[in-house]
């Protein structure tokens, strides 16, 4: 290779190196107050991060049309991380040190919260953040991170191991098998579960871990009814819940209590993947629910089929988890009475907040210390069924058969 | 922004240190994310149970790293290599996947889906990205200073004479088998200490990223922008296509284009410009040069015409 | 013993499936000598699809096959004219594999933009069904994906024996000058071939779409193990691609049925390695020299 090409490499590496050193001009700390955030807008996770940016958006609109946060108006820059850890730290990064953002609000998935959370710790910025709740998130012990939903993910199915216990002994499972998905929320959920229920008594006839991209649980679900259990525990997300069901259905057995941690928890899609008729008396946890008497919540619903349309069972619980993140921000911001981080973090260490998601609370990593709802498929409808306080039917048990 | 550019230097590395096996002797392996992958395990894996110290000592390990690999390459190498090109390629692909589900798998030492996530080091903050970038720029200056002695040793000779036809190669006597595990070792070793640095800055360690077809097609695609088989054209396809990608992630996001994107370029590159930027400036200029050579001397005065045009 | 042979029913339904994807495959190679690494993508492709056609317009994923097979037939030789013919010959093997690996990516691209990235699967009224004979349960959607899968491999072999092109394909992959001197249009006869292969595609993707679900994210799981099939069996070698095929999708159900589920997709890569050793060219691979 000559010289010649040789030192045009040069130039050009120099040249790029250059320019990537280069620092940006300081923008305004006066006018709208910048929010930064990362999604995943393309990639893995683009379907619930769109989601998320709709609530952030709609959130957004709703506070500038009403006067802004302490009379300045807000702006959120928003871009794309395409659900990689690398591009997620590049962008918290670029957003608070060249785009010199006043906030920061969390991106989707605890796969790209603890990066972006541990970025913004190093630059001092309180992280609000709607999905990252998964053990590993508040195991980073920062100080700055909150988990804007009621429960961490770990506990999602707290509610119905209570709920269990609350049926004559009789009426309860004896028996149970677990079927978990292997991702940092789903196996976590029902590893806990299953803590709790084996202390109580419920005995574990089958227990496994399926990976990632398993897409046929027959042989998986083949092998948990072999011992026919009382109960079945899936920790899924919505893919292999579907699978589940599916295989379920076509090795015809139908357990008295068959509980998701996720997948089920979908309004519409859940039904349509199995099928209307197959839904009834299955169990799932949920953060938060359209009809949840929580604060603001009927703001948040009409507020969103205004700007989207549908109807409220059609809303993404990303999208609530993100209003409820920036309605946050405004309480912690009316109670400290400026933009400033430092003072913010204080402030929501202590004491209840109320938002759409409930009243929130949190320990010193972040992690908050409520329950999720327990929901069930009543009458072809999902519906919080407790606590009573929540509830909008009465849960019924055992399962009816397939298809009734 | 000295972020983006240690992910640029990051696969610069990762190109020179391909090109190393896959430019010199013309076997493509497309599994190289797979020792990418084992080296941020094994960084992630080995502090998991040390403490990082003042936040240095990762980078001591770095080296005993890139050796442990390049030792664990020899078998992998040794079976791969009793296949040849396409089949060469198929068996590569799939050493990905198999360690992308060892890592999966692997629960008790990996952690499965849920990865390993590495406390992160006290630097100061002004100061943060410093010792990582020096790391990754020490890694490739390894891997440039191991192409560049390659070229001029008898090993890279043995290399080129196995692209070029390694049937006769080995007739002649060269010690083809050798030369060929000698460099796929070294580029793995290379390549997995990239991936040590990488994993200790992101300080998250998932399957399903640690092990990514992407980051084989990224550093398979800058080698043949820039140059492949050339000392400089690694470091120039990365130069050009990681500020390009994350400009673009950055500012247009918000669409699947990226994917499109990326399957163009590669499209483009490998049609229209095969050999890589570097090898084609080079023959412009080479052809550039013949041409401007003085006229045959028994030419007489059409020659000097011929020179004016 | 009843759980042996479930699993032999189920592998057997699954390595049918997998059979007539890896036929493409193999064609593919035979006839260009081109690794179509975008194989997964293009049977992803054929699966939203028919998918589409079944969820807009009610057309039963294999009736929807009559439309389909021939268009992505026309999309296979475009996709070679356009995208391999350019390749020169010395390089196609190596740069095929590249090449068509940016094409997967590009599918996968335009799949993501289309359609998103949540899974998706063809849900006929058959597809939950299952009929019990002898205590054994077997799926309605497999056996019918089975049965298709043959007769579409059947259905290849009629013509690559029986008919002239077909002919004319089996005499390029066994000696492409020899061909050409024999007045077959070898250009003509690669850029059809792998327009078959690609056809097969669409076959095979239907067929996927109703068992399993999927997303633009799902080649790369198909791909690795369909590339694990053919090098099993031999490059260039279609009744060593069934075979190899019928074989893996035996040992994976009954692997996974007796020791553990999460390791099943090993057994393809430790066959693999044991053949590798044992047999580098395969089941049916010829040791032609530079060629494997």
């Amino acid at each position: 290779m000559g010289k010649r090409t040789q030192i045009i490499a040069l130039v050009v590496v120099a040249a790029v190196s250059a320019s990537l050193a280069a620092g940006a001009a300081a923008s305004p700390t006066a006018g709208p107050i910048k929010i930064g955030i990362s999604l995943s807008l393309s990639g893995d996770f683009s379907d619930p991060g769109k989601a998320v940016k709709r609530g952030y958006d709609l959130w957004a609109a709703y506070v500038n049309a009403h006067g802004g946060i302490l009379g300045r108006q807000v702006q959120l820059k928003i871009v794309d991380d395409a659900s990689s850890p690398n591009q997620v730290v590049s962008n918290y990064q670029n957003l608070i040190t060249r785009d010199k953002v006043d906030l920061t609000f969390g991106p989707f998935s605890s796969l790209l919260t603890g990066p972006a959370a541990t970025v913004a710790n190093r630059y001092g910025y309180a992280f609000l953040e709607p999905a990252g709740g998964g053990p590993k998130v508040f195991a980073l012990h920062l100080h700055n991170l909150f988990f804007v939903q009621p429960a961490p993910v770990v506990k999602c199915g707290d509610t119905f191991v209570q709920y269990l216990k609350t049926l004559p002994k009789a009426q309860q499972p004896k028996t149970a098998s677990y079927a978990s998905l292997d991702d940092p929320f789903s196996s976590p959920i029902a590893d806990a579960m299953r803590a709790k229920l084996e202390k109580s008594g419920v005995k574990t006839v089958y227990k496994t871990i399926y990976p990632a991209e398993t897409t046929d649980l027959t042989p998986i679900i083949g092998k948990a009814i072999a011992p026919k259990p009382d109960m079945i525990i899936g920790g899924t997300q919505s893919v292999d819940a579907y699978s589940q069901v599916k295989a379920l259905i076509q090795a015809n057995y139908n357990p008295k209590f068959l509980f998701f941690s996720n997948g089920a928890n979908s309004p519409t899609e859940f039904p349509s993947k199995v099928g209307a008729k197959n839904v009834n008396g299955i169990f799932s946890c949920s953060d938060w629910t359209p009809t949840a008497p929580t604060s603001g919540n009927k703001l948040f619903v009409s507020e969103y089929i205004k700007k989207y349309g549908g109807n409220k069972f059609q809303i993404d619980n990303n999208s609530s988890e993100a209003w409820a993140v920036g309605q946050l921000l405004q309480l912690a911001v009316k109670k400290v009475g400026a933009i400033d981080n430092k003072k913010i973090i204080t402030a929501l260490h202590q004491g209840t907040w109320p938002t759409i998601e409930g009243n929130l609370s949190w320990d010193a990593n972040g992690s908050p210390s409520g329950n999720d709802l327990l929901v069930e498929w009543v009458g072809g409808k999902l519906l919080p069924v407790y606590p009573k306080s929540f509830a909008l039917a009465k849960p019924f048990s055992p399962k009816p058969a397939w298809g009734k | 922004m000295q972020n983006l550019f240690i992910f640029t230097l990051m696969f610069a590395a990762l190109g020179s240190a391909w090109n190393i096996i896959g430019g010199y002797s013309g076997y493509i392996s497309l599994g190289h994310a797979a020792f990418f992958g084992v080296g941020a395990y094994a960084i992630g894996i080995t502090f998991t149970h040390v403490s990082i110290g003042s936040g240095y000592r990762p980078f001591y390990v770095l080296p005993l790293v890139g050796i442990g690999v390049a030792l664990v390459a020899v078998p992998i190498g040794w079976v791969a290599f009793r296949t040849r090109a396409a089949t060469f390629a198929i068996v590569t692909i799939t050493l990905l996947f198999v360690v992308q589900q060892l890592a999966y798998n692997l629960r008790s030492i990996t952690g499965g889906s849920q990865g390993i996530s590495l406390p992160p080091p006290s630097f100061p903050v002004a100061t943060f990205e410093e010792p990582f970038f020096y790391a990754m720029l020490g890694v490739l200056a390894l891997s440039m200073l191991a192409s560049w002695w390659i070229r001029g040793s008898k090993l890279g000779l043995a290399l080129l004479s196995i692209r070029d036809d390694e049937d006769r190669a080995r007739g002649l006597g060269v010690q083809t088998g050798f030369a060929k595990m000698v460099a796929f070792a070294l580029s793995s070793g290379l390549v997995a200490m990239a991936g040590g640095v990488w994993g200790y800055y992101i300080g998250f360690i998932y399957p399903q990223f640690a092990v990514d077809p992407l980051v084989t097609i990224g550093m398979v695609l800058m080698v043949y922008l820039g140059g492949k088989g050339t000392l400089w054209g690694p470091v120039l396809g990365a130069f050009i296509l990681v500020p390009a990608q994350q400009y673009l992630a950055y500012r247009l996001g918000a669409s699947n284009l990226y994917l499109v994107g990326y399957a163009a370029v590669f499209l483009v590159v490998m049609l229209l410009l095969p050999r890589g930027i570097l090898p084609s400036i080079a023959e412009r200029a080479r052809r550039l040069r013949t041409r401007r050579l003085p006229p045959d001397p028994g030419r007489g005065p059409q020659a000097k015409e011929v020179v004016a045009s | 013993m009843h759980v042996f042979i479930q699993a032999c029913i189920l592998g057997l339904l699954t390595g049918g499936v997998y059979a007539l994807m890896a036929s493409g495959l193999a064609l593919g190679f035979g006839v260009m000598r081109v690794i179509n690494v975008a194989q997964g993508a293009l049977i992803i492709l054929g699966a939203y699809l028919s998918y589409t056609l079944y969820s807009s317009l009610g057309i039963d994923p294999f009736i929807g096959l009559l439309v389909l097979t021939p268009a992505m037939f026309v999309l296979g030789v475009v996709l070679q004219i356009v995208f391999l013919r350019p390749l020169r010959e010395e390089e196609r093997e190596e740069l095929s594999i590249l090449v068509t690996w940016a094409i997967a990516l590009g599918i996968e691209g335009i799949l993501s933009i289309a359609y998103q990235t949540t899974y998706r699967s063809t849900i006929t009224s058959y597809a939950d069904r299952s009929w019990t004979v002898l205590g054994y349960y077997i799926s309605v959607a497999r056996t019918y994906a089975f049965v298709a899968s043959i007769v579409v491999l059947v259905l290849l072999f009629a013509i690559l024996r029986f008919t002239k092109l077909g002919r004319a394909v089996r005499a390029t992959v066994q000696n492409p000058t020899a061909a050409r001197l024999l007045g077959v249009e070898t250009r003509l006869v690669s850029a059809l071939g792998f327009g078959l292969s690609v056809a097969t595609a669409s076959a095979a993707g239907a067929v996927y779409g109703i068992v399993f679900p999927f997303n633009p994210g799902s080649h790369y799981d198909l791909i690795s193990r369909l590339l694990t099939i053919i090098v099993l069996g031999g490059l260039g070698s279609l009744g060593g691609a069934v075979i190899a095929a019928l074989g893996m999708g035996l040992a994976e159900s009954l692997f996974s049925a007796e020791f553990s589920p999460t390791w099943a997709s090993f057994t393809f890569f430790v066959v693999l390695i044991v053949m590798l050793v044992l047999r580098p060219q395969g089941l049916f691979g010829a040791r032609v020299r530079g060629a494997i």
